[in-house]
């Protein structure tokens, strides 16, 4: 007794199944397929494309990008120092929300700072205060965003609110010159800041960029560590009485909720609430449209198992008794197997490049925006899935349906 | 190769509960605790219609698994055979002329005994040809099975039969539409290439026997 050795069918078995095979079936499939699949990459593509941008970070563009809210307790009457601060079971209860992405906390100063500029001849000088936050969260990246103990010089970034409230608000009825952004990025500040010990210490900085994020007078991170540490040593350290969050666009509506029900205002970043609904309406059709595209899809994947299905019964005579010649099931099933592959390979393909077809129309828009830079792998992975997936589905229902077949006759 | 095929308490599951009747108690393959067939004989196995002659041929070969006691190829008993070995032996050691014959009647004659032929690399094209024409079929080489005669198809079955090495020819009313000089021809093909093979033959019948000489008969 020798053991078997797989022989191709060859011409013969072709020819044979060939008879029942309707290409008007196949071709309906591939077709519905194809419209399916290139929905569910385009749409992928596309939301892909809206978020990222060339160089390959999260977008800029607030319009299609999440939204990000800043968090803070509801201050009732006068608040007593501490009653507005979140604790650290509280900061951790947000960030197991499913809505928050990613969860930054506000580090408030612990010394008293006084910043002093020249204008014109003349001076001014006011109490500030200062926050740091996770340089991620930030929407501009200034240069030298960053402190250094040994060269100190303080980088600030100003709520962009602030200049407009100093422009429109103070200037004009004090009769002080309007400002743009430019020429205050130019102005020397010197920031005197006074710790627990009293003693001041005088370091030089610059407004280094406005941002319409933040509603507050922002610098490093590193900074303020820093800061903190050389002015209060040995402090507590205080717990934050902001934090922000940057949100998922599809889940606002539980945030909000959330919101409510834990009394937390988002007083500021109130200008991205337009913006927000704009990602939320972003994601919400991308998602529609790559559902339509899934049913589709499946709709497709169905007509193909029926049209195995179809071929199947019609040739089971015939490759029982085939099989009675001595080919095994393997033989015979390797044509059918072969065609199905080719048909799905043929059907990624073709989607993978009308996804290609469709992104170069929206690419030049979206590069406007600074936006676009996805890389289609992401896409190229799900196209790829779907053809292992639903050829593997395929080649087992051809093998299992042979399997019986040898088993129990024609 | 199989030496030997051997039938211990062999039944057809449809028979179980029959065991009593006289057709069944007097059958000389069923329920025997151990008939074997060797390499080289020449067994006719004749009963009535609805026996089981088929059936007997179809347990051997291994397309039917209905049955009650085993079957052993030398020794080995064939319920353990998987798929691969089974198609291995179908294609090397155990060659089956159905009833039914199971002709591709859309195929052409030539076609239908190259489709097992390309299997087995067994034959060449003029030897397949010259065994048409000693069953008179040559000139049909072009035509589709199924505008064959019954009887013409049968010897169609009968070349491709043997379009492979076997050690055993399985025959299943193999002459049923022939007449004695047809019967003649497709039995001295049978006899030549299983004895240049040194296989055996079992072949069955009701009543329209294969025309061999030393045809040891069984009933069923």
């Amino acid at each position: 007794m020798t053991s078997h050795t797989s022989t191709s069918a060859g011409a013969p078995v072709r020819h044979l199944l060939r008879r029942n095979i309707s290409p008007a079936q196949l071709i309906g499939y591939a077709v519905a397929n194809i419209v399916g699949l290139s929905i569910i990459l385009t749409a992928l593509m596309f939301y892909a494309d809206a978020t990222i941008t060339p160089g390959g970070s999260a977008g800029t563009d607030p319009y299609l990008s999440s939204s990000f809210e800043v968090i803070s307790k509801r201050v009732e009457g006068i608040g007593l120092t501490g009653a507005a601060m979140f604790t650290p079971a509280e900061i951790a209860d947000i960030k197991a929300q499913p809505w928050a992405k990613r969860v930054g906390e506000f580090t408030p100063s612990q010394f008293t700072v006084n910043a002093s500029v020249s204008l014109g001849g003349r001076g001014l000088s006011s109490y500030l205060f200062m926050e740091s936050i996770p340089d991620d969260f930030f929407d501009i990246h200034p240069r030298d965003w960053d402190f250094d103990p040994t060269h100190p010089f303080i980088p600030v970034v100003l709520s962009k609110d602030y200049l407009a409230l100093y422009n429109f608000g103070f200037a004009t009825p004090q009769g002080l010159p309007q400002l743009s952004e430019g020429v205050i990025s130019s102005v020397p500040v010197t920031f005197t800041i006074t710790g627990v010990d009293g003693r001041p210490v005088t370091i030089p900085g610059g407004i280094v960029g406005f941002s319409s994020r933040l509603n507050t007078i922002a610098v490093p991170q590193s900074f303020m560590d820093w800061a903190n540490s050389r002015f209060s040593p040995g402090a507590p350290a205080v717990q934050p009485g902001r934090l922000i969050v940057e949100c998922d666009p599809l889940l606002s509506a539980d945030m909000d909720r959330y919101l409510i029900d834990h009394d937390l205002d988002t007083s500021a970043d109130r200008a991205d609430e337009g913006t927000g609904r704009i990602a939320r309406f972003t994601a919400i059709a991308s998602g529609v449209v790559s559902i339509i595209g899934i049913v589709i899809s499946a709709m497709a994947v169905g007509i193909l198992f029926l049209s195995i299905w179809l071929i199947l019964q019609k040739s089971r005579s015939r490759l029982y008794r085939l099989m009675l010649l001595g080919y095994s099931p393997r033989d015979v099933g390797q044509q059918l197997e072969r065609l199905v592959a080719l048909i799905n390979l043929g059907v990624t393909v073709t989607a993978v490049a009308a996804m290609f077809a469709a992104r170069s129309f929206w690419r030049p828009a979206l590069a406007d925006l600074d936006l676009g830079g996805a890389s289609a792998l992401q896409e190229i992975a799900v196209a790829a899935a779907f053809f292992l997936v639903v050829t593997g589905a395929n080649i087992a229902t051809i093998r299992r349906h042979l399997h019986r077949l040898w088993l129990h006759g024609a | 190769m199989i030496e030997t095929i051997t039938l211990s308490d062999l039944l057809p599951k449809v028979f179980d509960g029959m065991q009593h009747e006289p057709a069944i108690a007097r059958s000389e393959v069923w329920l025997q605790q151990s008939l074997t067939f060797s390499r080289g004989c020449r067994i006719s196995i004749e009963a009535e219609s609805g026996g089981g002659k088929s059936s007997l041929l179809a347990f051997i070969y291994g397309n039917r698994t209905d049955y009650l006691g085993t079957i052993r190829f030398d020794g080995r008993d064939t319920s353990s055979l998987d798929i691969d070995t089974r198609c291995g032996l179908r294609r090397r050691s155990l060659a089956l002329l159905p009833q039914e014959m199971r002709l591709f009647g859309e195929l052409t004659v030539m076609e239908n005994i190259l489709l097992k032929n390309r299997l087995t690399d067994c034959k060449s094209e003029r030897e397949i040809t010259t065994m048409l024409e000693r069953l008179g079929i040559a000139d049909k080489a072009d035509t589709r099975a199924d505008r064959l005669s019954i009887g013409q198809q049968q010897r169609v079955a009968a070349v491709r039969a043997v379009c492979q090495p076997f050690d055993f020819l399985l025959l299943d009313e193999p002459v049923s539409h022939l007449d004695e000089c047809r019967n003649r021809e497709v039995a001295s093909l049978f006899d030549e290439e299983a004895r240049s093979q040194g296989a055996g033959i079992i072949t069955t019948s009701v009543g329209h026997a294969l025309l061999l000489d030393n045809l040891t008969v069984i009933r069923l």
